[in-house]
């Protein structure tokens, strides 16, 4: 496939310059960054032509300037406004696959690029699927195969026609939204979502529901009146990646089978979203049982993403449990290691990159609704238990205004599944002693307390700390500050030289 | 039956001195519930207003069809006492009448939780032991129990009856029974010397002793014949008594006691003579419907029979005669009320045992002097359901002060009491309050209280704690519960929260894979714990369990073939380590917690030294019962220790008996770069790859199993064994009887199941009592492909839902 039609210069081209923008920011995901020269090259040539024609009509402007970002802070699927704004960027143009988070401050272009797709073998495949299951289908899909679902589209009647004439299944297909996003648009789809308020009766329904309209990772589809989700099979072409979980965990009560191009095959194994979904529900009574629970920015562009983290923080506070906010970019086990204080960390991050296996982290990592889900007694009064019954939301955004905080304690000893029994929360009593208590008093309870929490052999150091001054105080370690017995300095002890991979002396072990 | 008003028992329960706790504890099938019913029959206290209709003890559907107890149920007896008994008793007394709080417990080892918490708030206990059988596992186990919370035994040597109608057996050789029965009581008694408890063992000739047929309604203490026959040889009833055991013999003939038996035919021993003999002559008389000769005889004995009584044949006769003679009542009621101690009694010494705080503070005076006006000290020992589901009765004992409605209660939250409740019958009367010394029944804080609780007045800020209970029993075998429907989930978490408060064993807990895992005793537990979910706390919403999944533990066999390291994500740190298999007894005794984190570290690297044979300095530096010495990131290796021994390489199963020493350690300059995140991740890989390299091995559960049988049914208690990989070790012969004891291993896993086909391979004649007993090294390699311990792990993995292949070694150690 050539530069032009991947890339999509000209048409790029024709945004920046229609809407003159003057400095224009290309955010490359890493695996397309080698391009980055020949389409910035491209791209500029394309502008020059369009500013001759444009000087003949308006005349004096100056040349557009383009930047290219890479290696961006955090999912590469986001729009980088903050490295947008260090080059005082007023527009950005984003290459890859995206999720479509609506931006706070800049209009995006989305260039998401096409993937090759063999449309016989997939219409064969779709209509196979449809005439076996016999259930309406809906086509969802990798947005990089947007280009060829027209395609398919028009080759699926004949398909289905061929092979069984009388049939009536309906499938219907997902639509791609504009690749254009402003920041005003974000403003309505914040509280509405294209539909108006009104529609937002239900918000506990599936996913970004607003009456049949759904909206998901850059796809929209409105169902036919009084059908429900639950009524299609979902049908993904493209590869088990997180745009795939993010569907399957929001549409959980729906059979799902997935149609990888690369591979040109049918997957129907459908144990492995149950057992995501049991995994996040083990996460979230794992949650429960947190003292402290660290706040991971994982964006800085994302729309609402300050008023959610603001919203955990008060969840958070009313659930009697300490919260810090760690900004550590992209989460890794090893950053997040460097925190073994927290229990459990909230990621705050666009919906297709919250889903995170924190298998081989210290501390699981879980979205905010799934936050909301352990830590919220308020949406419903026994949520805070478990009234969970699988619908499941990724976006915040839909989370915002659904879910006020308001915490009414409940009266009850909470019951931790991982400890195997009822625990108490020493914090509502506090509460409830009054907070009359004061000084000497307080400390009085809360070494009572630490003696308790001592008795309790079960415990391990990990997780009785309520608060980082307490973990710290528990460590063995403390500082850098070594009691040395004498004063004197150290003498000089030569070091080792080389490099870490292997220092000198090291090398020369392993050749003997 | 005894009719009571509330207040009338309210009014008893003033007297401290005359209320006797008491649990009744045996082996399963040894009789408590049948003689612990014919004692309410006779003394049970119950409302006056339902007087008519009452059943004694409602037992659960489940409970009358198995034949067995499954949750230990409260009663209240009321005796009272004539003059002349109380003529000896030198104890404190507040007039004749008697108030014993009983709790009868079940007999199987599933539900040994349920002993515990019975007798935690008891003060005596009466062990019933069969004559025949004798003394069992689970005596032993509860007998042991019952001691460790200085709980004074009495003994009765039940099913009396067998003897004379089954077993026919003769006076000398019954003797030699019951005595060698009495004396294996005694070496487990005698193990638990306890000076302030004083001399606990048993001895008929002191009235410790009874010997009762739970099933006919009749027993005797020696005290019983004493009084007889102590005006008739014109000693008295102590002497009488002491020559009614042991080495004593009469001869009628020549009407002259001696300790040798002379030789003479007509010589027999004291017992035989006096006891034995004439219970086996009425019984005789009545089952042969002599009854000419009967009542002649019973006149004798002061006995008088109703008129319609005397229209009974056989058996039913035999019954009522026996009933008439040697109530069980009397006989069982009086050697409680003579040999077991008064809550006011026994507190004074158990309350080292109960109270956690300084035994010098106002709390523990209280407890110790049992004062009613003192502060409250009150502990629940268990949740019992109410008829209203879901909400829970908090039973328990007060030790001190007074308990009544609307008080506010302190545990770890103030709360005020409903109501307070004592229990007559089945039916729960409200009372004003009740007092020290006595049980009592908590409406109105079920939400407050989880399983077990301390309360105390809300003023009491300083008190600490009553001790928490320790069960004999851990909960090894454990299935995945899910419900059919998936909405009915919030059902199943609310249920599974019920259940864990109704049971003080249970435990309901969640996998990594999402899974909800009931974990209980045994097989027989999980039933009922299952059924309980199902039927009362889901409103029988449909729920589907898995096959019982058993924990496995992971360990390795040698020490590391090398030392492995591990690089941080950075490369600039290294951890170096090697592991080791524990020396043998070490892990028990961290177990036990002989050797715990926070010991001193100088007591506890004398026991290792001293003991296990470990270099004192090594000893010295143990950081997390496994490791070196390095300050800076000790926290951080200790945490990844932590994170790697919970989830081991193998199966992701807890690892255990695995001693990890950091051989070397090489760190980045800079603290930044050798901080918790570097070090964490990279403790755990070295613990993994060390691990691996140091021959890992599965070790899995095993039950002690302890079967009885006759030896005709031991070629199907062999087989069964054997098929099930279980081995015995220990084959006796139950002395006088034609009954085997077998003991044996059996792994956990094999053992689903077991008790149905050791049933019908033995037509029903074997029983097992199965208890967790240790853990056992698989002696399969799970690294080796196709081998038993690797399926096993394969299949572990898949059910928690990791990737089949273990992670490869290569992914733990970094080469230079």
């Amino acid at each position: 496939m050539d530069l032009d039609s991947y890339y999509e210069i000209t048409r790029t081209a024709e945004f920046i310059h229609s809407r003159n923008f003057t400095r224009v920011a290309l955010q490359f995901p890493d695996e397309s960054l080698k391009d980055s020269t020949r389409v910035v090259r491209a791209l500029r040539d394309q502008l020059r032509s369009l500013k001759k024609c444009g000087i003949e009509q308006n005349g004096g402007n100056k040349d557009v300037r383009l930047f290219v970002m890479a290696d961006t802070t955090y999912g590469s699927c986001c729009v980088d406004e903050v490295g947008a704004l260090h080059v005082d960027a007023n527009c950005v143009v984003h290459y890859g696959h995206t999720c479509f988070s609506p931006t706070t401050t800049l209009p995006a272009l989305f260039v998401i690029g096409k993937a090759s797709i063999s449309v016989s073998n997939c219409v064969e495949n779709l209509s196979n699927c449809a005439l076996t299951n016999g259930k309406s289908i809906l086509v969802l899909y990798r947005l990089e195969y947007a280009y060829s679902v027209r395609h398919i589209r028009e080759a699926l009647p004949e398909a289905l026609r061929l092979s069984e004439p009388e049939s009536k299944l309906e499938v219907h297909f997902a639509d791609i939204m504009g690749s254009v996003m402003n920041p005003s648009d974000v403003q309505n789809s914040f509280t509405g979502l294209l539909g108006t308020v009104g529609d937002c009766t239900d918000h506990r329904t599936f996913g970004v529901a607003s009456g049949n309209t759904y909206r998901m990772g850059g796809l929209c589809w409105t169902l036919p009146d009084g059908h429900r989700m639950e009524d299609y099979l979902l049908f993904w072409i493209g590869s088990d990646n997180s745009a795939f979980a993010n569907v399957v965990m929001t549409f959980n009560g729906c059979d799902t089978v997935r149609y990888d191009a690369a591979e040109n095959c049918l997957v129907t194994d459908a144990s492995q979203p149950k057992r995501v979904l049991k995994r996040r529900y083990y996460l979230v009574e794992k949650a429960k049982d947190a003292n402290i629970v660290g706040i991971l920015v994982g964006t800085l562009g994302v729309a609402g993403y300050l008023h959610m983290i603001r919203q955990m923080k008060e969840l958070i506070a009313g659930a009697g449990k300490k919260a810090y906010t760690l900004v550590v970019g992209r989460p890794n086990p090893a950053k997040l290691a460097n925190f073994p204080e927290c229990d459990v960390f909230i990621y705050v991050s666009c919906a297709q990159t919250a889903l995170l296996d924190s298998k081989e982290y210290l501390a699981p990592v879980i979205t905010p609704f799934e936050a909301m889900l352990a830590f919220n007694s308020s949406i419903s009064p026994c949520l805070r238990g478990s009234q969970w019954t699988g619908a499941y939301v990724m976006e915040f955004q839909d989370l915002i205004n659904s879910c006020p905080v308001e915490v009414n304690k409940s009266e009850e000893a909470r019951f931790s599944f991982l400890s195997g029994g009822y625990v108490e929360d020493f914090d509502q009593q506090e509460e409830e002693n009054g907070r009359g208590d004061e000084g000497a008093l307080a400390l009085v309870s809360a070494a009572q307390k630490v003696l308790q929490l001592h008795d309790n052999s079960k415990s391990l150091i990990k997780g009785t700390a309520r608060s980082g001054p307490e973990y710290l105080a528990a460590r063995s370690y403390q500082g850098l500050d070594l009691h040395y017995d004498s004063s004197l300095p150290e003498p000089y002890l030569l070091g080792r030289s080389g490099r870490a991979s292997g220092y000198k002396d090291e090398k020369s072990r392993q050749v003997e | 039956m005894v009719k009571f008003t509330a207040d009338e028992l309210r009014r008893i329960m003033d007297y401290k001195h005359n209320i006797r706790n008491m649990s009744v504890i045996a082996h399963v099938d040894h009789g408590k519930s049948t003689l612990t019913d014919s004692l309410v029959a006779a003394a049970g206290i119950i409302a006056q207003e339902v007087a008519g209709d009452v059943r004694m003890t409602d037992t659960r559907a489940d409970e009358a069809e198995r034949g067995i107890t499954i949750k230990s149920t409260g009663i209240s007896l009321y005796y009272e006492m004539t003059d002349e008994s109380l003529k000896s008793y030198k104890g404190e007394r507040n007039g004749n009448e008697y108030l014993i709080n009983l709790i009868d417990s079940p007999g199987h080892v599933d539900f040994s939780s349920e002993v515990t918490a019975a007798l935690r708030i008891t003060d005596g206990a009466l062990v019933v032991v069969d004559c025949v059988e004798g003394v069992c596992v689970q005596t032993e186990t509860v007998l042991r129990q019952a001691l460790g919370e200085r709980i004074r035994p009495v003994l009765t040597v039940n099913k009396m009856d067998r003897c004379f109608l089954e077993l026919q057996v003769e006076g000398e050789e019954a003797y030699q029974t019951f005595q060698r029965v009495i004396e294996n009581a005694n070496v487990i008694m005698a193990t638990y010397e306890d000076p302030l408890l004083g001399d606990v063992q048993v001895y008929p000739e002191k009235g410790t002793v009874a010997f009762s047929a739970g099933l006919h309604g009749w027993a005797f203490t020696l005290t019983n014949f004493a009084k007889m026959y102590a005006s008739k040889f014109g000693v008295d009833e102590s002497k009488m008594m002491e020559r009614l055991w042991g080495e004593n013999y009469f001869d009628p003939a020549t009407k002259k006691w001696t300790t040798k038996n002379s030789g003479s035919p007509s010589c027999k021993r004291g017992f035989v003579q006096f006891c034995y003999e004439p219970i086996k002559q009425i019984i005789s008389t009545c089952m042969n419907d002599q009854k000419d000769k009967l009542w002649p005889m019973l006149q004798k004995l002061g006995v008088t029979m109703k008129a319609d009584e005397k229209d009974l044949m056989g058996k039913a006769l035999m019954k009522r005669v026996m009933q008439t003679w040697l109530p069980a009542s009397t006989a069982l009621l009086e050697m409680m009320i003579f040999h077991l101690p008064s809550p006011s009694k026994a507190q004074r010494y158990r309350v080292e045992n109960l109270y956690e705080g300084p035994l010098d503070d106002m709390y523990a005076t209280a407890i110790r002097n049992c004062d009613p006006e003192g502060p409250l000290m009150l502990y629940v020992s268990k949740m019992i359901p109410a008829s209203d589901k879901g909400r829970f009765f908090a039973f328990g004992r007060v030790f001190a002060g007074k308990v009544s409605t609307g008080l506010k209660k302190k545990d770890l939250y103030v709360k005020s009491v409903q109501r307070t409740v004592i229990w007559m019958g089945k039916k729960q009367e409200t009372v004003e309050d009740v007092p020290c010394g006595n049980t009592v029944a908590l409406v109105g804080l079920d939400q407050y209280i989880t399983k077990n609780a301390t309360l105390t007045n809300e003023k009491e800020v300083d008190a600490h704690p009553i001790r928490a209970m320790k069960f004999s029993v851990s909960p090894v075998v454990r299935v995945a519960v899910q419900c059919k429907v998936a909405s009915d989930l919030p059902k199943l978490v609310e249920g599974l929260k019920r259940l864990a408060k109704s049971d003080p064993m249970v435990v309901c807990s969640i996998e990594e894979s999402g899974e909800h895992i009931i974990a209980g005793a045994g097989e027989l537990h999980l039933e009922i714990c299952l059924k309980d979910l199902q039927d009362d706390f889901m409103g029988g919403a449909e729920i589907i369990k898995s096959d019982p999944v058993v924990s496995f533990r992971e360990t390795v066999l040698e020490k590391s073939c090398r030392t492995v390291m591990s690089k941080s994500p950075n490369k600039h740190n290294r951890l170096y380590m090697e592991a080791r298999p524990l020396e043998e007894g070490l892990a028990e005794a961290i177990d036990d917690g002989r050797i715990g984190p926070r010991d001193d570290p100088k007591v506890r690297s004398k026991i290792l030294a001293e003991e296990f044979g470990w270099d004192k300095d090594l000893a010295k530096k143990i950081w997390c019962l496994g490791v070196q010495y390095l300050n800076e990131i000790k926290d951080s290796v200790v945490a990844g220790f932590q994170w790697a021994s919970k989830e081991g390489a193998l199966a992701e199963e807890n690892m255990r008996g695995i001693c990890f020493e950091v051989c070397d350690v090489v760190l980045h300059a800079d603290a930044i770069h050798r901080g918790g995140g570097q070090v964490i991740p990279t403790a755990r890989r070295v613990i993994y790859a060390s691990q691996i390299t140091a021959k890992p091995r599965l070790l899995e559960p095993v039950y002690l199993v302890e079967i009885q049988a006759p030896e005709q049914a031991l070629g199907g208690i062999y087989s069964v064994l054997n098929q099930k990989r279980g081995h015995v070790f220990e084959e006796i012969q139950r002395p006088g009887t034609p009954l085997y004891n077998i003991k044996a291993y059996l792994p956990v896993i094999e053992s689903f199941g077991f008790s149905g086909t050791l049933r019908a391979a033995t037509s029903g004649q074997a029983f097992p009592q199965c208890v967790f007993d240790h853990w056992d090294m698989m002696s399969s390699d799970p690294l080796e492909a196709g081998s038993q311990a690797s399926q096993l792990v394969i299949d572990i993995r898949k059910r928690k839902g990791l990737k089949e292949q273990m992670t490869p070694l290569a992914d733990f150690e970094d080469k230079l």
